[in-house]
Formats: structure tokens, sequence, C-alpha cells
């Protein structure tokens, strides 16, 4: 009950501070919005070519919105030194990881609503197929992102090596939830849902090991 | 409530910590006991916050040993955190919440009622702008909050860092108070100042210089063995 009321508490002072500072309506939206645009432009007037790879071309977009959202979910944390209060203070430090997670989350799976949408007004591709199958790639995919995020981003204030560390550890990990997640999305906007069953299996164990990990490992990474 | 116990407050041996290739505290020795008041005075850059800072566990030492309240620096972090209270410089408030906000936070992440976070705002004289981001505070107002924070938890290791610095004379009431409360309780107050109009308030004074500890200074007459 504890480690539940913690996490809430975490995950509600971050959605506020994200609510007030508007950095995902303000700064990722536009990025995401901008990217999609420069994909489309790029690939000029082949509606076939920008069919196939709209999938892809909206995990990008997703991705890189991600990234942008970590950094500012720790961003309030090294304002005057907050992070070290969170380390300081006897609150379950696995508690701390899953109600950041759970904000960047649910700001994430807002802004999806309008990469989704933009996707297929910019490319003219439908992805309505398979509702219920695309909103679980969505959040299985979402949710593989955070939990990677979420678990290094911290370095982002507390490391030494701050900037270069992220990147590293962030890119690689996130890999295998970027292809699944394309795979799956593919296969439910080819018309084919039944297959991205198996991805989507992928996905969710990837969530798990990493959430897992994100709760066991979160209070050593906040360590001096 | 006084709190009675047989462990030192905080008992370190030949503690030493570097910052890169910098030593910032050199074989430290330094034994507090249990309803002390001990001020730590010395230049800047002797090395006081980051003797508070191991004690708090916010940072570990390069070697040496030590226990705070009967707790191992490490293996006992989780234990001494509960128990401590580090107020310092750097308030640890958030700047896009309101005053009440940051202490309803630091009430449930602490395991204290966070319908104290109210009384504890009036307390420090903030009641007026409770409902105010944090963002738009002066450095005195956002000390005072930081006070609050303190004040909402009865720890029995009381650790500030230059709690006086950038308040005026009815904020550095506060702290007196908040000193002379913990006093009155049976616990322990390691204060680190510049102020020296405050030292009436220690039982102890000790004196750093150059990540070295010189002590025990008399209370009477230890500005004379200020550095």
């Amino acid at each position: 009950m504890t480690f539940a009321l913690q996490a809430l508490a975490v995950a509600g002072k971050d959605l506020r501070i994200e609510v007030r500072g508007r950095h995902a309506l303000g700064v990722v939206l536009p990025f995401a919005c901008t990217q999609l645009i420069a994909f489309g432009l790029s690939f000029g007037p082949d509606r076939s070519l920008v069919a196939q790879t709209a999938p892809a071309l909206l995990w990008l977009a997703v991705f890189f919105a991600s990234v942008l959202t970590f950094r500012g979910a720790y961003e309030a944390e090294g304002e005057d030194g907050a992070l070290e209060g969170l380390l300081l203070a006897p609150v379950d430090k696995g508690a701390v990881f899953i109600g950041k997670a759970g904000a960047v989350t649910a700001q994430l799976l807002s802004l999806e609503v309008a990469i989704v949408l933009l996707t297929g007004a910019l490319f003219g591709v439908t992805m309505t197929g398979d509702v219920p199958r695309l909103v679980a790639t969505l959040m299985l995919g979402t949710v593989g992102l955070v939990s990677v995020g979420s678990l290094f981003g911290v370095l982002t204030e507390a490391a030494r090596a701050r900037e270069a560390v992220f990147p590293l550890l962030v890119l690689p990990l996130t890999t295998p939830v970027l292809i699944a997640s394309i795979r799956a999305t593919a296969l439910i906007q080819a018309g084919n849902p039944a297959d991205a069953g198996s991805w989507l299996g992928l996905l969710a164990a990837f969530d798990a090991v990493f959430l897992l990990a994100g709760v066991t490992l979160f209070g050593h990474l906040l360590e001096d | 409530m006084a709190i009675r116990h047989t462990h030192p407050a905080v008992n370190l041996r030949a503690i030493s910590r570097a910052f890169g290739a910098a030593p910032a505290l050199s074989r430290i020795t330094f034994r507090v006991e249990r309803g002390e008041t001990v001020f730590v005075r010395g230049p800047n850059g002797a090395g006081k916050s980051t003797l508070l800072r191991i004690i708090a566990t916010a940072i570990s030492p390069t070697a040496g040993t030590g226990e705070v309240l009967g707790f191992d620096l490490l293996a006992g972090r989780e234990e001494i955190r509960r128990r401590t209270e580090l107020v310092s410089h750097r308030t640890r408030l958030y700047e896009d919440l309101t005053a009440l906000e940051n202490l309803r936070f630091a009430a449930v992440i602490h395991g204290v009622n966070p319908g104290c976070a109210s009384a504890a705002v009036e307390e420090v004289g903030l009641a007026h702008v409770a409902g105010e981001r944090v963002r738009g505070f002066s450095q005195g107002m956002r000390q005072r909050l930081a006070l609050a924070r303190a004040m909402l938890r009865a720890p029995e290791l009381f650790l500030l860092d230059e709690p006086y610095a950038g308040l005026d004379g009815q904020a550095k009431e506060l702290v007196d108070r908040l000193v002379v409360g913990a006093q009155r309780d049976g616990r322990t107050v390691l204060v680190v100042t510049h102020d020296a109009t405050r030292t009436h308030l220690a039982t102890r004074i000790v004196v750093m210089r150059a990540g070295r500890l010189y002590s025990p200074a008399p209370v009477v007459g230890a500005e004379a063995a200020q550095p």
C-alpha cells in the first residue's frame, strides 16, 4: 500500500509539473510533428513507399519524443537538488521509479494519439483496422521505451558522465522495442493483426524484465 | 518525548573524501554524543558541507568507516535516512509546485500525514503564499519552506548546512526555534555555519580547515580559535 501511495505521489507530482511547464505540448509535440513532416517531404510523392515506411516513421517520432520526455522528467529533479531529496527520503526507490515511469507513460500515450493521427493524415495510411491490437502495441512499446528511459534517465542528473551515458545505454537497449513495435504496427496496418501476436509477446516480456530491473536497480543508480 | 539511546549520534573514524584528485576531507575522526548541539565552523572550502553530506549519506566516504545513530554509514544507509534530516542551502524544492504541494509531497514520501503541511507553512510565516508556485519565491522564502519541510518530521539527528545564510532576523529566529526545540526533545543537532552570532546555541564548537577537524574548541572563547 505504501509502495503504491508513494508511486502515485511521485507520478502526480511529475504530471502536475508537466502540466504547468507544458514541456510535452510546447517542445515535444512540435518536435515530433516537424520530424514527421520532414520524413514525408523527403519521400516525395511516392505514396506506396510512404505507406510502407509509415510504421517505422511513427515509432521513430515516438522514440525521439520519448527521449525529450525523459529529459524533461528529470530536469525538475535537477533544480535545486530535488533528486537528492528523493535519495535521502525513506521512500522505496522502486516506487519512485514506477511513479516516474507512470508519469512519462501517460505523457507519451497522450502524445501518441496526436502522432498516430498526424501519421495517418500526412501519409494517407489508416491504422484503425484492428484498434485493440494497435492500442496494445502502442502501450507495450511505450512501456518498453519508458522502462529503459526512466531507469537510465536518472543518470543525466546523477552521474558524472551525464550526456554520454544516456544515449550509450538507452539507444542500444531500446532497439528490440523499436523493432518489435514497428513490426507489430506494420502487420496490423497491412491487415494481418493475428501475426502481430508474437511481436506483442516479445514486447510484453521486454516490459516485464525492464520494469523489474527498474524497481530493483533504480536506487543503486541514484546513489553517489 | 526525550530520546535515549546507547550509541553515539555520530561516530566517524578516519573518514576521507576526494572529488576527483582534490581531497575534501582528510582522515576525519569525529564523535557526537546523543543530545549534543555541535556547531561546525571554518572557512569556505574547509570540507564542512562534505562532512555533513557524508553523515546524511548523500555521498559516501572514499576511505574510513563510521556509524550514524548506531548504523553503518554504508550498510545502514536507509536506517540513517529514516532518522536524519538534512537542511542545506540547496532547498530541494520543486519550482513548479506550490509551497503547500511541495510540503504535501515531502510528507507522503516521508510517511508523514500530509495534513500537517498547512500548519508547517503557517509556522514559517508563508501561509499567505501557500498556494503560489515556488518559482516566484525569494531565496529566503525558499529556505523558510525548506525549514517547514524539516519541521514535518521529528528526526533523531538534524543536519543544518548554513541554515542562517540569506535569512532575515525573523527567519533566523525560526532556525533557532528548530534548534532549541530539538535540544529540548533530546535530539542531536549538527550545524555548519559562518554566523558567529548563533554559537550560543551550541554545546560544543568544532573548527574545520583544509579538510581537517580541529576539536573540541571550547564554547567560551571559541571565536578566538577560528582560523
